[in-house]
């Protein structure tokens, strides 16, 4: 028999190796993810907002602490504003039509069809995503050559009989990024829509069935409703994605002609290391931090994301 | 017993004195000191032998320290940079100095000496020259200006080359141009007589009335050919009075109506920007374009051994040619330029007195004509001319007479900067986004937001 005050001894014992493991936990688990933010993400935020207050330039040298780098973005910069919209169309579009529309055509279609069947085309969608990146813009490249050689033109003139090459790089460049960058984007949606549709208990479709349901009807009663949070979270994921990604971009159409392609986040890069424009690359990159951070927020209001976060309300057993 | 002494002190005097004589001879070789000297090259397939006869001038310069006695010793150690041209390598080289990790020496195209020169990383050579006469005192004293900033001399020419526009006789001629027509058109670009306009109303004829698809084609990134274009008009980019850069509004718009024009006229092709250069040799090389602005080492670098041109003179110029940039207008002032490459010191080197003379060895005729001769580069020194290896090599001489109007890139630090923004004016003239006036708009304005101390008139 033991007395109350054992009883509270063993439980405060029990409540601090508890509390000590819950610490342990926190430092097991979440401490290599806490270091990683804050090397990779704080760190490199504080000395980018640093550096924005300096004249750093192509020497690597400080001379002066100064704001002039933010007189330049809001004063003198002349191409920001269509820089700006550029980044709108580019990554609107590309969410748009492919990372979020295409991607889930492409799984509502390859979960439709027989599995070995679905299984090759994801296979063949994933390609763009599995190539090196300069090995996937050199075909491209090759694709849209503006001489006779280009595999575009080959196949308008000799199919179609149009008369002289196209030449897609001058002509449609906004069109070929958000193309080129949404054949690799479809697939990270893809995967995500097909393993929630995967996860849709198959009775319902079988009661949609039964209740004279037909394959549009079910798409629309029974996947799409469960799809919303996978289609939200793509779509946050892939506009920040989208925000500060240029590889492709630099390497297609080294973000011309003119200032055609030059996107935002290409931007800076040709302020800072084409130009050697470090203060004021870091001032601009600043922005891009800001705006990055007000769209996750935006999109998390948005869809409501808070709700997809809290514990499901019934326990499946 | 005496005598024994001063027999005994006396061979001991001799050993002494003959050990310490054999020592004092042997403490060269155990004294010797290395000297490593790090030198900064890029990659760059048309100028191997800038690096190699640094490297083999170390041999001499040793051969003469050790005649002179010197304990010390060169040793050249070659920091390759694998940038795509000579504006990167030289930002990176600025990046490379300003983290305290510069080499001794470097080589860079003339017009960013004045970039390492504001920030105080380049050695001012101007004693150096004046006390070795024997390494530097025959340069073509035309090359020095492009060494020099506004306060001396701050790096030594390396080579020279001429930049023209290449044309295609056989094309000409299937256009319906007589041969004396075609032939005559070097002379008529040097005296001022073939303008700007005929040269695109020639490439017209070409496009239009042979299967040649292009007729005029440049190269597709920052450079310096078409600059050549820019001081046709009359653009030379630096006010002489202050040497601040200068943009002159009329001269840059003239400039770019030419691009415009040629656009228009379906000479230029619309995507000479988004061509790779290979692409756009292979156009001219195979017959497929009228023009070719470019410089004279793609004789001997590419024409020759990929294409096959004929390498004989005769041959040659049966059915290739070049010309100087023509003039604007009749009777105006043609024009060509020059891009040399040249030798620096960093200022902050150990030993500068080492660098310079190995410097001077590097800038030696014989060595300098090995690189001239086997990349179609024009040399420094007069002395080179009589190398029976640079008369044999016609291009070289057929390209000097070019000299004679030749001009450079302004030496100022933020040339660089201000050619990057020209050539995206380029590019929006030729696909279509800008007009020539927009154009000189946009120069003007990116240069006026981005760059200091700019004229604009």
């Amino acid at each position: 028999m033991t007395s109350i005050a054992d009883e509270l001894t063993i439980e405060r014992r029990g409540h601090s190796g508890s509390a000590a493991r819950r610490r342990t936990n926190f430092v097991i688990f979440l401490g290599p993810a806490v270091v990683l933010t804050v090397l990779f993400f704080v760190v490199p935020v504080v000395i980018d907002i640093a550096v924005s207050f300096t004249d750093l330039s192509r020497s690597l040298r400080i001379s002066e602490f100064t704001t002039e780098q933010y007189e330049k973005v809001f004063r003198t910069d002349r191409r920001l504003s269509q820089v700006i919209g550029l980044t709108f169309i580019y990554v609107f579009g590309t969410l748009a039509i492919f990372n979020v529309t295409f991607g889930l055509i492409l799984a509502v279609t390859t979960t439709a069809i027989r599995n070995v069947s679905g299984s090759f085309f994801r296979g063949v969608w994933l390609l763009p995503r599995m190539s090196p990146s300069v090995l996937y813009i050199l075909l491209w490249l090759w694709a849209v050559s503006p001489t006779e050689a280009g595999l575009v033109n080959q196949v308008l003139m000799q199919a179609f009989g149009l008369d002289a090459p196209l030449d897609l790089l001058t002509s449609a460049p906004i069109a070929l990024i958000i193309i080129s960058n949404g054949f690799i984007g479809a697939s990270m949606g893809m995967i995500i829509f097909t393993s929630a549709i995967r996860g849709i208990p198959e009775h319902l479709f079988h009661a949609a069935a039964v209740d004279g349901a037909g394959t549009f009807a079910k798409i629309r009663f029974i996947t799409l409703p469960a799809l919303r949070w996978p289609i939200s979270f793509v779509t946050i994921y892939q506009t920040l994605s989208l925000l500060v990604s240029f590889e492709y971009i630099l390497l297609l159409t080294k973000g011309g002609p003119f200032y055609d392609t030059t996107v935002y986040a290409l931007y800076v890069y040709r302020r800072a290391f084409e130009s050697g424009q470090y203060g004021y690359g870091a001032a601009l990159a600043l922005f891009l931090i800001v705006i990055g951070v007000v769209v996750a927020l935006i999109g998390w209001r948005f869809f409501d994301m808070e709700r997809l976060l809290q514990r499901p309300r019934i326990e499946v057993h | 017993m005496i005598h024994w002494k001063i027999g005994t002190a006396a061979l001991l005097c001799a050993a002494l004195a003959g050990g310490s004589a054999a020592f004092l001879a042997a403490t060269p070789l155990f004294a010797q000191e290395t000297v490593k000297l790090e030198l900064w090259s890029r990659q760059d397939p048309s100028g191997p032998l800038r690096p190699g006869n640094v490297i083999k001038a170390a041999e001499r310069l040793n051969k003469e320290l050790e005649a002179e006695g010197s304990p010390k010793r060169v040793e050249v150690a070659v920091r390759e940079s694998p940038a795509k041209g000579f504006d990167d390598d030289a930002l990176q080289l600025l990046k490379v100095f300003g983290i305290g990790e510069g080499p001794d020496i470097f080589i860079a195209a003339h017009e960013w000496i004045c970039a390492f020169q504001e920030d105080g990383f380049v050695l001012k050579l101007d004693d150096y020259i004046t006390k070795y006469p024997q390494h530097f005192g025959t340069i073509f004293p035309t090359l020095w200006p492009s060494a020099k900033c506004p306060d001396g001399t701050y790096a030594i020419p390396q080579d020279a080359e001429a930049r023209m526009f290449f044309y295609n006789k056989k094309l000409l001629r299937e256009a319906g141009y007589d041969a004396a027509f075609v032939d005559a058109m070097p002379e008529r670009a040097l005296s001022g007589d073939l303008t700007m306009d005929e040269v695109l109303e020639i490439a017209k004829q070409v496009v239009d009335k042979t299967k040649a698809q292009y007729g005029v084609l440049h190269r597709p990134n920052k450079g310096p050919d078409y600059i050549m274009v820019f001081q046709a008009y009359g653009s030379d980019f630096v006010d002489p009075a202050t040497g601040k850069l200068l943009l002159e509004r009329d001269k840059l718009t003239a400039a770019f109506g030419w691009f415009e024009r040629g656009v228009k006229e379906r000479v230029i092709p619309a995507n000479n920007t988004a061509m790779e250069f290979d692409a756009l040799r292979k156009e001219f090389y195979t017959g497929n374009a009228a023009f070719w602005m470019y410089g004279i080492w793609d004789l001997g670098s590419v024409a020759f051994p990929t294409y096959g041109l004929p390498q004989d003179e005769k041959a040659f110029f049966a059915d290739w040619g070049w010309i100087a940039g023509p003039a604007p207008q009749k009777g105006g002032s043609p024009v060509t330029l020059t891009h040399p490459i040249v030798y620096a010191i960093a200022a902050d080197t150990k030993e500068p007195e080492l660098a310079v003379r190995l410097l001077g060895h590097a800038s030696a005729a014989d060595l300098n004509t090995d690189h001239a001769v086997t990349t179609t580069h024009l040399g420094i020194k007069p002395e080179q001319l009589e190398d029976p290896r640079y008369a044999k090599a016609w291009p070289l001489a057929k390209a000097t007479e070019l000299l004679k109007i030749t001009k450079f890139l302004p030496n100022n630090s933020q040339f660089g900067d201000l050619n990057g923004i020209i050539y995206a004016a380029i590019q929006g003239i030729e696909s279509g986004r800008l007009t020539a006036e927009k154009a000189a708009d946009f120069v003007i304005e990116e240069a006026s937001s981005t760059l200091e101390d700019v004229t604009v008139k």
